[in-house]
């Protein structure tokens, strides 16, 4: 696209540098956590095997119980901090498309396609990285971790209707749920949909997620 | 000069190796407060400085509105000075978006670093010529790139020269200061400029940010900087080199960096990385001695969280299915989001190449239609099986009535992209001869 020489091109050059500072902090922050996750994903895997070799040559049966039960624990955390980088790129990702979208609304430009192009291609948005992780966690968790099997639906509902009348909720937990939410209202029907718009969201055991209780994570005075 | 003087630090807790270091770290919560926070305690002591009176300075307002997502406070935000530390002032800002620019600060041989990564990445939006290995970003070049050259070996020289580097991330920030400069000279003139240059002293490296309104690139590609990324097999021979060299305590950076003999990979990365695993195996050791208090408090945890007769496993349980939940869905959607751009851009192209064949031929619909359909089947490989007989349906509308409204699907679905954008092709097509544009989308939206 060629820089036109007039206050207008002065603007449109001044607003895309902005959005290249909100993509660069997004790369920045999301290839720092990838670095961690990956790094957090071997020393889990070097965790259970030490814990596996430890226990079948010593045979100590609470000493494994609890190391496991606290890798269980890790690594259901781990699996929800990955996902939920997942869902930062994602959302922001949406935020760039709307504001482009806006954008291209408000000034008549052609700004949104090429730059979304660009966008598709940045670190932040490329999380097959971190979608791999996320799978083979799921694999350690199901394999490994919970190797107990137990009677399915009819008692999801049931710990589901316990659930609402707990406590809030908190933590990578409260987020995720949140996010699942989010997403669920960001889209729903809107106003400007056009055909670069996603369709609604349907989500199973939709109920359930509905039915947390969810504090705000602002503490409101 | 009417700077105000902020020193921006950012820090883990778990990072620091004494209570007065800080390093850059990566975390999830915002650091607005920061920046006020360090307004007070900004009292360098410059007295045993030789230089000429320097102060740091840091981009306030547009910083602060947007949120860093990674830094963290820690328990001792005190900006500390030491002697040997060089403060550089940097030129004033635009008016509209802040009023001092930031100035990082390194000196060699002490631990303390005061800085943030990402202000100074805020900064470095230019395209960096230091290859790193397995980046998948391509920089992107700018109006500036013409100028980094005769500045790229002034911070070579010092990137050359620091050895102590403490704080690893500094190392991208290093490889990058070399398309610093040019920007600091280009906007507003300030006198401040030249002064510094010669400020510097071998020892230190003072990375320069420019936050101006005037110097914009002006390609609409997102600057980035080639920034290391790491991935698994990286990490798995860094790993043997660590082992090694007899375990993550005792293994050095220079060693492992020797040992990986990966081109493009640099002591810095390698520092940082090596920073972030010690870390990682130091929290889970010292959980260890503690393993019981922590289950009771986990338990504890998870049954005020979720009720106590759940138990720990099916609290568990819940959470994973509903990560497993987000993060299928998460997946959905972004492929969606993939076909729906590629979508658009495929449409675009063919916008525009109608556009200019009838440029070209001006009013010859059917030889038009001959044109666009040799090229376009063949070129481009849309992303579903529907793509390609709805493009076809398109150009036979072309040839027929060289514009009007299509038979292109009557399909309503809007759950699958594909079929929803050809929906809009007839519709927009009548629009393309009204205006010169490519505004489909919002056509589109006036006629629904």
């Amino acid at each position: 696209m060629a820089a036109e020489p007039t206050k207008y091109g002065k603007a449109k050059a001044e607003f895309v540098y902005m959005l290249n500072n909100e993509i660069n902090k997004f790369n920045v922050f999301f290839m720092e956590q990838e670095e961690d996750f990956i790094i957090g994903h071997k020393e889990l895997q070097q965790r259970i095997k030490t814990v596996m070799d430890k226990w079948s040559s010593n045979g100590s049966r609470t000493e494994y119980n609890d190391e496991m039960a606290e890798i269980r624990n890790d690594i259901v955390d781990f699996h929800g901090e990955m996902v939920l980088l997942e869902n930062y790129s994602n959302i922001n990702f949406t935020g760039l498309a709307k504001i482009l979208k806006k954008y291209d609304k408000r000034t008549g430009g052609l700004l949104r396609l090429p730059f979304i192009q660009k966008v598709l291609k940045q670190p932040f948005f490329t999380t097959d990285l971190v979608s791999k992780l996320v799978k083979e966690c799921e694999n350690i968790i199901d394999e490994v971790l919970f190797p107990i099997e137990e009677d399915k639906e009819e008692t999801k509902e049931q710990k589901g209707a316990i659930m609402v009348a707990t406590e809030p909720v908190k933590g990578i937990f409260r987020n995720t749920v949140v996010a699942l939410l989010t997403m669920e209202e960001i889209r729903r029907v809107s106003s400007t949909k056009d055909h670069f718009s996603l369709p609604p969201l349907n989500l199973p055991h939709s109920h359930l997620i509905h039915s947390f209780q969810l504090n705000s994570p602002i503490p409101i005075l | 000069m009417p700077s105000s003087f902020l020193a921006l630090t950012s820090f883990k807790d778990k990072y620091s190796t004494s209570p007065s270091s800080f390093q850059v770290s990566s975390g999830r919560e915002v650091m607005e407060n920061s920046v006020s926070l360090q307004e007070s305690s900004l009292a360098p002591s410059n007295g045993t400085l030789g230089n000429s009176s320097l102060s740091p300075s840091i981009v306030t307002d547009h910083m602060c509105a947007s949120a860093l997502p990674h830094v963290q406070h820690s328990h001792n935000p005190a900006f500390i000075s030491q002697s040997s530390r060089d403060l550089a002032s940097l030129l004033p800002l635009d008016a509209s978006f802040s009023q001092s620019t930031a100035s990082l600060i390194h000196t060699q041989g002490n631990k303390d670093v005061s800085w943030s990564l990402d202000r100074l990445q805020m900064f470095l939006d230019l395209p960096e010529n230091t290859p790193a290995p397995n980046q998948l970003v391509e920089s992107s070049t700018s109006v500036l790139a013409s100028e980094d050259h005769n500045k790229k070996t002034n911070w070579q020289e010092w990137a050359d020269d620091l050895i102590n580097v403490v704080d690893p991330d500094w190392s991208k920030i290093l490889d990058n200061t070399n398309v610093l400069n040019p920007r600091v000279e280009l906007p507003k003139p300030s006198g401040d400029i030249s002064k510094q240059q010669p400020q510097f002293h071998q020892n230190q490296l003072v990375p320069h940010g420019e936050f101006s309104s005037h110097a914009y690139p002006s390609s609409t590609a997102p600057p980035t900087k080639p920034r290391m990324r790491w991935t698994p097999e990286l990490h798995e021979a860094f790993l043997e080199a660590v082992n090694q060299l007899g375990g993550s305590e005792r293994a050095t950076p220079k060693g492992i960096l020797k040992l990986m003999n990966v081109e493009g990979l640099t002591i810095y990365h390698v520092k940082s990385h090596l920073q972030k695993y010690r870390t990682a195996r130091y929290m889970p050791e010292t959980s260890e001695g503690t393993s019981e208090k922590r289950i009771t408090s986990i338990e504890e945890m998870k049954s005020i969280d979720l009720k106590t007769s759940i138990g720990i496993t099916e609290a568990l349980r819940l959470q994973v299915e509903v990560q497993k939940q987000l993060h299928e869905q998460l997946e959905i959607q972004r492929n969606l989001q993939l076909r729906i751009e590629e979508q658009g851009r495929y449409l675009q192209m063919m916008f525009e190449k109608q556009k200019k064949v009838e440029d070209e031929k001006g009013g010859a619909p059917s030889s038009a239609s001959d044109d666009l359909l040799a090229p376009l089947p063949g070129s481009k490989h849309p992303p579903c099986n529907n793509g390609k007989s709805d493009s076809e349906a398109l150009e036979q509308d072309h040839s027929r009535t060289g514009i009007g409204p299509g038979n292109a699907g009557t399909n309503e679905d809007k759950s699958s992209s594909g079929v929803s954008t050809k929906q809009k092709m007839p519709e927009t097509e009548s629009t393309v001869h009204d205006e010169s544009g490519f505004s489909v989308s919002k056509r589109a939206r006036t006629e629904k």
